[in-house]
């Protein structure tokens, strides 16, 4: 049986490299056959949004799209999006938008290891 | 699979939002019903987060001591190193339910948790 990671995410898509970091942790898990949860709270919450436009760094959420189709999921908190007015419908196809209670509780259940990515 | 989770607190009360927020994901963890047991660790500045005589509504900030009496509802426990709260800030009223505990007694809890996250 896989073991599974759970990421919790804190930093946002830009200004620092931990979001591109927990990507390349992500995808490093899967390819060792882990399942891999990300929970992305506070500015963590960035990174699913939709229309991220980098010009010269890497596009988080494009990145976290693919590794959904890989397997990944990856969920952030619902209220931390209200208070910065992103709302379902924003987030990048194969992202979720759920709840410390519904999902984080769930992954840190399921989980193996936690790695937690903040500043 | 687990079924506790210790959240470590660094930083301080008002300047930044980590501590109302992780207090709120450990709550989450034990309202979810998913998870046994979720404690707070108050470490280094995280400590002046326990002091009673803290006055959030001048800073028009949620109330952390609010937050850690919410925690005591689902029986989360809530400990503060009593050392690095002393050397801070000297002897104290602390807020009611905080256990003021030792380094030795904060190994014992992250051996008792399976898993940590940071805030």
């Amino acid at each position: 049986m896989a073991k599974t990671m759970v990421i919790h995410l804190r930093t946002g898509s830009m200004m620092s490299m931990d979001s591109n970091v927990a990507v390349k942790l992500a995808l490093a898990a899967l390819e060792k056959g882990y399942d891999v949860r990300m929970f992305g709270y506070g500015e963590g919450i960035t990174v699913i949004k939709e229309g991220q436009d980098p010009k010269r760094f890497p596009n988080v959420g494009k990145e976290l799209g693919e590794l959904a189709a890989k397997g990944l999921t990856i969920v952030v908190c619902e209220t931390c999006c209200a208070a910065r007015g992103i709302h379902r419908g924003e987030e990048v196809k194969g992202t979720n938008i759920g709840s410390l209670t519904n999902h984080l509780s769930k992954f840190v259940k399921e989980g193996d290891k936690m790695v937690t990515i903040a500043r | 699979m687990a079924d506790s989770i210790l959240f470590i607190m660094t930083k301080p009360p008002y300047g930044f939002e980590e501590f109302f927020a992780g207090a709120r994901a450990s709550l989450a963890m034990l309202a979810s019903g998913l998870i046994g047991r979720s404690t707070l660790l108050l470490v280094g500045d995280g400590t002046l987060n326990a002091v009673a005589a803290q006055d959030p509504a001048a800073v028009k900030m949620p109330s952390n001591v609010e937050a850690i009496n919410d925690l005591a509802d689902f029986e989360g426990e809530v400990y503060c190193i009593a050392d690095d709260l002393k050397s801070r800030v000297g002897e104290v009223t602390i807020v009611e339910g905080v256990k003021m505990v030792s380094w030795d007694k904060a190994r014992e809890l992250v051996s008792e948790h399976q898993m940590i996250t940071t805030f």
